[in-house]
Parts: structure tokens; C-alpha cells; sequence
């Protein structure tokens, strides 16, 4: 089997999600020597470009030059994948009116939210990609993630915590340090609403409450019940 | 006339173009043009709480996202009067020093070095050179864990709260550090040969007027003064007055000057105003690197990180042998109360100076922010070396001035989101969509 052609782009964004793979110190040698890599300006000043197995594009489209980009690569690409939650949902541009998730533009094959992404889910989608396969999506809330550590629950102590709804990935790294989850994942693939709902209102919060909290990643995406990621 | 135009120059952190006109002798302009999109941290954290400011702003950047996270909550806090334990300062400064490390390790080796060994990234480098990538990563590595033991996450920390942290590290956590960091040490030592051997170009440079946060003990990131190179002092509250910022057409991020004169900050900025009060391996480093104190070429800042690197990593070592011999307090964050008022702090970002400026309403609300990144400061000072580097260079060829303008921007280690991020806001410049969403 021939090497896939992948590329790695950033739009407007923090280059978080792009440093996370740059952030796989004991990995990046072998997944970068798996790959035929066309693109990665960040790292690289060697960039032959051309056709596309899979594209991973970063950030939110804010400018005439984002979205050219993501025209462009859109073009050369089998696959396309959103990595980090500004090119998934938007992200915090997307809140300051400023920029739009890449799904507004172009066909996204697939997204990986996160803010930034974990190492984690990026490793085993690459994996999965470079095996010919696709990611696996991940269903579940924080909220899950975080039971299954035996936290104990934040909502219950009284903090809006938007493990509920966020969808699951990281582990849930915030409420395990203590400190409620901001939504930065994105809305969760298949939230229990009603069983949210109820958690919520137990504790005198309104859902809209959360949604509040969620809008500062994913905009007004978030109150839209069933919204699906990916 | 002729034009030398980068459309979006490679081995640095975001989108940044480069257009130098030449005319028939000489340079006649240079525009560095930083063209990353703009985000509106200031539509999104005007009207919010305090307490959801530094998540806020610590997503102006990746690479220093525990700057921007160390920075906002100790504005926030002096916003509003709060004074955190030593143990919580340490720790900020532990994690402060993991950003360095990760930071000055990501740019020294893998943006920067192929350069000077004639490869276009690590990959290609790796092949020839497998040894130096290998401990590189390996010290790259040990920045990031620092910050995932204190921050929780290595890029947008999770753990750092007003007053303190949600969860402390583990004795256990400290002790893996302070053995890692040691590691990385040797590492570094069995690099700076290479290093020290790299040829630097030259160019007929002219006096670079440099700025930096005046350390409040021996060489530090932290301090309430910035000094110039020029002998002048301000408190950190007074930036206002001590440059000026303007708008330029052509590009997204504002310009800086001293009274016309652009200025630089970043490690060499550091090492030429207070590399004197290194001690320990960094001082012998900046002796074995003889990086020429004053500097008037400023792609030395890539030897000045490798001094600076050693530093982060011996203060690193320090903070953990600090905290295993007096042992971590179980401490709560400090208990306050929200009240009115503005807070402004300056500190040493791997990039130079980092200035975080909140005002608070009596409900702690935020009804004015400013945040200026190193990367705008520097902008005019790239475009002045630059224009340097072409008069001294400028028979050499339009490849060879291409390269050269490519290495000179590389050496001042741009983080372009940071400089564009667009934060200084008053509450006139609330959104409609945010109005809809927050209230």
C-alpha cells in the first residue's frame, strides 16, 4: 500500500491543534515517515502540495484568504478533516462574529473537535487513516468520562459545569482537575437531553444556563438540540 | 522594480507574507505583512466575568498559551487586590518555564536549526542527524510535561484558577520533573557544540534599541519595570507612554515604536540588557555561544533562546527542588472578594514581552481589556533588520536575499496569532452576536 498524501493547514486559530502534532515528541518521526506529507507550512518550508489522500485543516474561515485556501484544498482532497473546535463549530472567533466552522463552506468529511484536540484522538485517527480505515466517533459526554474517573460531580457542588453535554475525548480533564468543564469539545454526538435537563434543573440550573457557557466555543450551534459533529 | 515577495513564510507559528521592493542600488521598502484573520477576543470577553477571562485569552496562542494563561490571572488578580501564597507564585513560574522550554526547544530545533544545516523541517533533518533530533524532542518533551503536571494540559492549560490551582501536583509528579529535567539538561549540554559551531549571518547592522520587563531578582521573566536599552524606566502601568502603537495598511497586526525608533524584545532583548545576572550552566552557555553583548545582529536571538533554554531548565530545576524540600501544601485557592478596578502586568513570554491590561466593574465584570503581544512589538524592528540584511547583502543574488530574509524573520520567532489576535477594547466594541448569546 503506497503512503497516504496528507496535508496539514491552518486558517485563522491559535496553531494549537498543529502543535499538538508537533507535540507528539515520541511519535512524530514514525507518523510523519508513515505519511507522504504535501503540506505543512508550520513545520516545513518544503511544501509540493498537489493532490490530496486526506487534508487536516485547522481554524475558523475569517478572511477571504482562508476561505481560498479552503477551496483550494478542498479540491485536492479525497478527505477532508476538521482537527480543533474554531474549524469544527467555529470557535471563539465564530462568537465574536468574526469567523464561520468550516462546514459553512466547504464538505468536511470528518472533524475531531477539541480545544485544542487531544494527542490521543489525533494518533488514532491518523492510525486509523494511515490503515485505511476511518476515525472511530465518540458518542459519549464528558460527563461520562468523568463519572467513569469517580469524580466528585461539580454540578452537585454547585458550578455550571457543561460535562453533560460536551462531547467526550478529553478524559474529562477539567472536572478531574477540579474545575468545571467549559464546552471546549463542542456539543456531544448524542447528548441525553432529557437526562441533562434533569441533572440541571436538580441543581437550579436552567439548560439554557449551559448553553450560555457552551456558546463561548461553539456559538449558537450549541442550542441546537440534536446538532451532530462529524 | 524589482520585488522580493514571500507569500507565506514557512517554520514559523501562523500566516505571515514579506514583500521587499527593490530599487536599482538599493532596498527602497520592506512590508511584513502579518496577515492572520482576526478573532475578537475582545468582543468575547467584554461584559464577561473575570473569573472567564484567562480561559479566554490563553487562546490567543498555542505556543504560549501558559503566558497568556500566567499573565491574565495575575492582571486579574491585581484587578481586584488579590495576593496569592509563594507556592502558587512558584508554581506559575514552574509552568511559566515549561512553556520556555517547549517554546525556545520548538524554534531553536525544528523551525530554526534546518536553516543552518541546510534542511527544509526535522523530518528530512532527522534522516542525517537522528541524535541531535532525538534529545531535541526529547527536551521539547520534558516542557511539555512540566506544564501538564502544574497547567493539567500541555497547550491551554486547565488547572490554574484566581487565587490558585483546582488540583495541586503530587510529591511523586515533582520528583519525575525534577529527574527529567536534569535529563533534558545533559541533553542541551550535548548540543551546544553543534550549536556554537552554527555560522550566523552577518550584516552591517546599526545599534538595536532593545526592551525588556527588568527582573524583580537575578535574571527572571517576572518584574514591575520595563527597561530600554536607551537607560529609561517605566512601571509596567505606564506602557501607554512608554511606546506608541499605530495602525499600518499593511498588516493585521499594530506597529510599535520609541519615539519613531522601533525596538526589540525576546531573549536577545533579555540577554543584552540582564544576561549579566545569569548564573550557573546559562552563564557559561552565553560565554561558549559568544553572543556579542551589545548585539547588533539580531539573528543572535536564536543563540540568545539556547542561553535562555538552559535557564527556563535550571529554574525549572530549582522550583521542584524548592517545592520536594519544603513539601507542597495542600492549600486551597485564596478566598477573595470581587470588587472594581484595572490590573496591568507585563511579563517575559518566550517572544519578549507580554503586556495584560483588565479593568473590572463591581460585579467583576470586564469593561475594558488590552493585551499586547511580543510579535507586534517586534514587527518594526523585523522590518528595520531586514532592510539591514538586504543593504549588506544585496549583490548576493534575489535567491540568496530571499533566504536571508526568510532567516532574519525566522529569527525573531514570530507568533503571528498572538499579534493579531486584536484585543484592545472598550465596551462600545461588543458584537451583536455576542450581545444575542451572553446578554
Amino acid at each position: 500500500m503506497s503512503k497516504p498524501r496528507i496535508g496539514i493547514y491552518g486558517l485563522t486559530s491559535c496553531a494549537g491543534d498543529q502543535l499538538v502534532l508537533l507535540n507528539c515528541e515520541d511519535e512524530l518521526l514514525d507518523v510523519l515517515s508513515a505519511v507522504d506529507l504535501r503540506s505543512f507550512v508550520m513545520a516545513t518550508s518544503q511544501n509540493p502540495e498537489g493532490e490530496l489522500d486526506v487534508a487536516f485543516v485547522e481554524g475558523a474561515v475569517t478572511q477571504d484568504s482562508d476561505l481560498e485556501l479552503l477551496r483550494d484544498v478542498r479540491t485536492r482532497s479525497k478527505l477532508l478533516i476538521a482537527i480543533g473546535t474554531c474549524a469544527v463549530w467555529g470557535g471563539i472567533p465564530y462568537l465574536s462574529g468574526r469567523g464561520v466552522p468550516i462546514s459553512q463552506h466547504v464538505k468536511v468529511d470528518y472533524s475531531l473537535p477539541g480545544c485544542p484536540i487531544e494527542k490521543k484522538q489525533l494518533l488514532s485517527a491518523l492510525s486509523s487513516l494511515i490503515h485505511g480505515d476511518l476515525p472511530l466517533k465518540l458518542p459519549y459526554p464528558v460527563c461520562l468520562e468523568c463519572t467513569i474517573r469517580e469524580n466528585s460531580c461539580l454540578l452537585q457542588a454547585g458550578e455550571i459545569c457543561c460535562g453533560p453535554l460536551t462531547a467526550g475525548g478529553c478524559g474529562a480533564r477539567c472536572p478531574s482537575h477540579n474545575r468545571p468543564c467549559l464546552g471546549c469539545r463542542g456539543p456531544s454526538l448524542d447528548p441525553n437531553y432529557q437526562a441533562a435537563t434533569k441533572i440541571l434543573a436538580k441543581h437550579g440550573y436552567d439548560v439554557e444556563d449551559v448553553h450560555r457557557k457552551l456558546a463561548l466555543f461553539s456559538g449558537t450551534n450549541s442550542s441546537k438540540e440534536g446538532r451532530q459533529v462529524g | 522594480m524589482a520585488k522580493i515577495h514571500l507569500d507565506h513564510i514557512s517554520r514559523v507559528e501562523g500566516h505571515g507574507a514579506l514583500t521587499v521592493t527593490l530599487a536599482e542600488d538599493r532596498i527602497q521598502d520592506v512590508k511584513l505583512n502579518l496577515f492572520e484573520g482576526m478573532r475578537g477576543f475582545e468582543s468575547v470577553v467584554l461584559g464577561r466575568s473575570y473569573a472567564e477571562v484567562p480561559a479566554i485569552i490563553e487562546r490567543i496562542c498555542a505556543i504560549c498559551s501558559a503566558g497568556h494563561a500566567v499573565t491574565a490571572h495575575m492582571a486579574v488578580e491585581k484587578a481586584m487586590g488579590i495576593q496569592v501564597t509563594q507556592q502558587t507564585k512558584l508554581l506559575r513560574e514552574l509552568a511559566f518555564m515549561g512553556m520556555t522550554i517547549e517554546s525556545h526547544a520548538l524554534h531553536i530545533f525544528a523551525l530554526a536549526l534546518p536553516d543552518f544545516l541546510g534542511y527544509a523541517g526535522i523530518t528530512d533533518m532527522s534522516v542525517d542527524h537522528p541524535e541531535t533530533v532525538r534529545l531535541a524532542l526529547e527536551v521539547k518533551k520534558t516542557g511539555n510535561l512540566v506544564q501538564e503536571v502544574v497547567g493539567g494540559r500541555a497547550v491551554h492549560n486547565v488547572n490554574m484558577t484566581i487565587g490558585g490551582f483546582g488540583v495541586l501536583p503530587s510529591k511523586e509528579a515533582v520528583a519525575n520533573l525534577r529527574e527529567k529535567l536534569s535529563e533534558a539538561l545533559e541533553a542541551v549540554d550535548g548540543v551546544v557544540d553543534l550549536l556554537s559551531g552554527l555560522s550566523i549571518p552577518t550584516y552591517q547592522g546599526e545599534p538595536i534599541l532593545f526592551k525588556a520587563v527588568k527582573p524583580a531578582e537575578g535574571f527572571g521573566f517576572f518584574g514591575d519595570t520595563v527597561a530600554f536599552s536607551d537607560g529609561t524606566e517605566f512601571p509596567v502601568e505606564a506602557y501607554k507612554t512608554s511606546f506608541h502603537e499605530t495602525r499600518i495598511e499593511h498588516s493585521h497586526a499594530k506597529q510599535s515604536t520609541r519615539g519613531g525608533e522601533p525596538f526589540m524584545v525576546g531573549a536577545l532583548a533579555r540577554i543584552n540588557l540582564f544576561g549579566h545576572l545569569l548564573t550557573g550552566k546559562a552563564a557559561e552557555v552565553l560565554r561558549t555561544l559568544s553572543i556579542p553583548v551589545p548585539s547588533t545582529n539580531a539573528i543572535y536571538n536564536n543563540l540568545a533562546q539556547v542561553v535562555e533554554l538552559v535557564y527556563a531548565l535550571e529554574r525549572a530545576s530549582a522550583i521542584c527542588d524548592r517545592l520536594l524540600t519544603e513539601g507542597i501544601q495542600p492549600e486551597d485557592p485564596v478566598g477573595f472578594e470581587v470588587r472594581p478596578g484595572t490590573g496591568t502586568v507585563a511579563t517575559e513570554a518566550p517572544r519578549g514581552t507580554l503586556y495584560h491590561s483588565f479593568s473590572l466593574d463591581e460585579e467583576g465584570r470586564v469593561t475594558a481589556a488590552d493585551v499586547i503581544t511580543p510579535t507586534a512589538l517586534n514587527q518594526a524592528s523585523a522590518e528595520k533588520e531586514i532592510a539591514l540584511v538586504g543593504k549588506s547583502h544585496f549583490s548576493s543574488g534575489e535567491d540568496r536575499l530571499k533566504e536571508l530574509f526568510e532567516v532574519t524573520v525566522r529569527a525573531y520567532d514570530p507568533c503571528i496569532s498572538c499579534s493579531v489576535h486584536l484585543i484592545k477594547a472598550d465596551g462600545s466594541a461588543k458584537s451583536t452576536l455576542q450581545k444575542k448569546v451572553i446578554g
